[in-house]
């Protein structure tokens, strides 16, 4: 290779989802960083902000993909801006690293998925709590596909293992009205809240239950949890230190864990970031993204798509989630499911984990028999 | 959609010519559980797959084994044209779906559901009128049955309706074939109750 090989990074450092942004930007960053030192000249990273507009996604990537000459964009939170840059990622024949905790149904030959689906988060999540918590849960979402999809799947979960749902409500992600639902929450006692609410409409949900549990035991952590696939570390700041305390959230990555691979990973990640920063999920997925783009670039020897994509695929990988692989058909890596409490450090104890989960984002392998026709929904 | 739609260990046949469209087609519906065959010649009635996947730019009307719209299995029509005589041919073979062409890979799961839901919702309405156009022929034969037990029983005509009635609940038969059944003589006339 002559010059240096291009990569984008598209994250919004800014909008209602800016702490998962931020978090992500850094965590690409610092990859980039460390692909710098040890292969001077050979990766240029070009850093746009789409500051959470989505048409602003759109330029970024069109911007990558035409003047920078990106081929790999290595960004997008929200499935919102996922499938806004994808037909353009496809049309270049490029290839878009999306590494969030997402609903699944996607397999797109142009996009390597490195965050977790359905059956790496909900499931696992699910044949944890229902034991122990009950099979009546209450159930909130951000008003779009995320929030949608993650309880449409909650709700035919718990209809099959014979429970009920009491109640399903919808929040935008900038609004921070809770009150009618924690009413709501108060008056219909589920076993525990499945919370898929994102950004501002999730910090303020959490701080209203605080206070519902101060007045109600039945409402305390330890009686009704609340339960979320995607908080993470970054975003325990913003709502507020303790406030969350003795809730759950799912992660393949916690600051907390304990593995070699993440004793060195934050060693050295200590050194750039400081010993306070705590390392979240996003941060960890957006690193190993970013690295494992750069990495197979350089082994490659060139940026083709479709040359790294086969190469990236279908071989051990070694990871801070620890030992990973890329599925070849359905360019998902492999994740461990870790179940983590919110502790008064704004961190995770983490109370359950998996080892590494296959990812099914079309949900096929749930069933071994041969699947019940689909039936007219009346 | 209260379950995931799941078409794991599903066949599928796709009828088009070999090329790019069939590549790409063939690896999302594998990954999706599928198996897949691919052809460019009429589909036989007595190796029908669970969901058929046709070309509808360059198809025919003799590929698929059956006629006006009455498909067998559920339809995806593949589709680059936007000609209205094709989109008609495709809703003439009963497609319940179309997957636009070039393929991208996200219109695939989307269209299989879609079509087998349409499938199963024509087959079921279908399953339905043909039960109720059965009842309407055989309406004449309640009708003399009615006015048998009204002669017989001196009742009136609610009174010996609800007679049958009864008498084909009891049975677990449909209403016209005990009536059938009486008219006949093989069945004795009902008591009044």
């Amino acid at each position: 290779m002559g010059s240096a090989v291009k990569i984008g990074i598209l994250y919004s450092t800014k909008g209602p989802y800016g702490a998962i942004g931020r978090d992500s930007r850094d965590g690409a960053e610092f990859a980039m960083e460390e692909i710098e030192a040890a292969h001077p000249g050979a990766i240029e990273p070009v850093y746009i902000d789409p500051q959470g507009h989505i048409p602003a996604y759109l330029e970024g990537a069109r911007s990558m993909l035409r003047e920078s000459g990106c081929r790999h964009i290595v960004g997008t939170i929200t499935s919102i801006a996922r499938k806004e840059v994808i037909p353009l990622v496809e049309k270049h024949d490029g290839l878009l690293w999306y590494m969030c905790p997402y609903e699944g149904f996607e397999a797109n030959e142009n996009v390597i998925y490195t965050g977790a689906c359905p059956n790496q988060h909900l499931l696992p999540l699910f044949d944890y709590l229902l034991p122990r918590y009950g099979r009546r849960p209450y159930l909130v979402g951000a008003n779009y596909v995320w929030g949608w999809e993650m309880n449409r799947l909650a709700r035919e979960l718990i209809n099959k293992a014979g429970g009920e749902v009491l109640g399903e409500r919808y929040l935008p992600l900038e609004e921070t009205a809770v009150e009618r639902i924690i009413l709501d929450i108060e008056q219909r006692r589920p076993s525990f809240v499945l919370n898929n609410l994102i950004g501002p409409a999730s910090y303020a949900f959490l701080r209203a239950f605080r206070e519902l549990g101060a007045r109600d035991p039945d409402f305390l952590p330890e009686n009704c949890p609340v339960v979320s696939c995607d908080l993470s570390e970054c975003e325990l700041d913003e709502i507020g230190a303790g406030v969350a305390t003795g809730h759950l959230s799912v992660a393949a990555y916690f600051d907390s864990l304990v593995s070699p691979e993440n004793l060195a990973f934050k060693l050295h990640a200590s050194e750039h970031f400081g010993p306070d920063r705590h390392f979240s999920n996003i941060f960890a997925s957006a690193y190993t993204a970013a690295k494992l783009c750069a990495e197979t670039i350089i082994s490659a020897g060139t940026d083709d798509p479709q040359t790294v994509r086969r190469l990236v695929s279908g071989t051990p990988l070694s990871t801070v989630f620890g030992p990973v692989q890329i599925d070849p058909d359905t360019n998902h890596m492999t994740l461990p499911f870790h179940l983590g409490c919110i502790n008064d450090d704004n961190g995770f104890d983490i109370v359950n984990s998996q080892g590494a989960i296959a990812a099914d984002p079309y949900l096929t392998r749930r069933r071994t028999k041969m699947p019940v026709r689909l039936r007219i929904v009346s | 959609m209260r379950e995931t739609p799941n078409f794991t260990g599903w066949r599928a046949t796709i009828l088009h010519r070999p090329d790019t469209t069939t590549e790409r087609l063939t690896r999302q519906l594998k990954l999706l559980g599928l198996t897949v065959s691919i052809q460019w010649e009429p589909l036989g009635a007595h190796e029908l797959p669970d969901i058929v996947l046709i070309d509808a730019d360059q198809g025919w009307d003799d590929l698929l084994p059956w006629r006006d719209g009455k498909a067998s299995v559920p339809v995806v029509a593949l589709l680059g044209s936007e000609a209205p005589g094709r989109i008609a041919w495709a809703m003439q073979q009963g497609a319940g779906a179309i997957i636009a062409k070039p393929v991208a890979t996200s219109a695939v799961y989307p269209a299989l559901v879609m079509a087998v839901a349409i499938h199963a919702e024509r087959s079921a309405a279908a399953k339905h009128q043909q039960h109720l156009e059965e009842r309407v022929r055989l309406r004449p034969l309640v009708h003399a049955a009615v006015q048998k037990i009204m002669a017989a029983r001196k009742v009136d005509e609610e009174h010996a309706y609800s007679i049958l009635r009864n008498c084909a609940m009891q049975r677990r038969y449909p209403m016209e074939q005990v009536a059938a059944l009486i008219l006949a003589g093989a069945e004795p006339l009902p008591e009044a109750g």
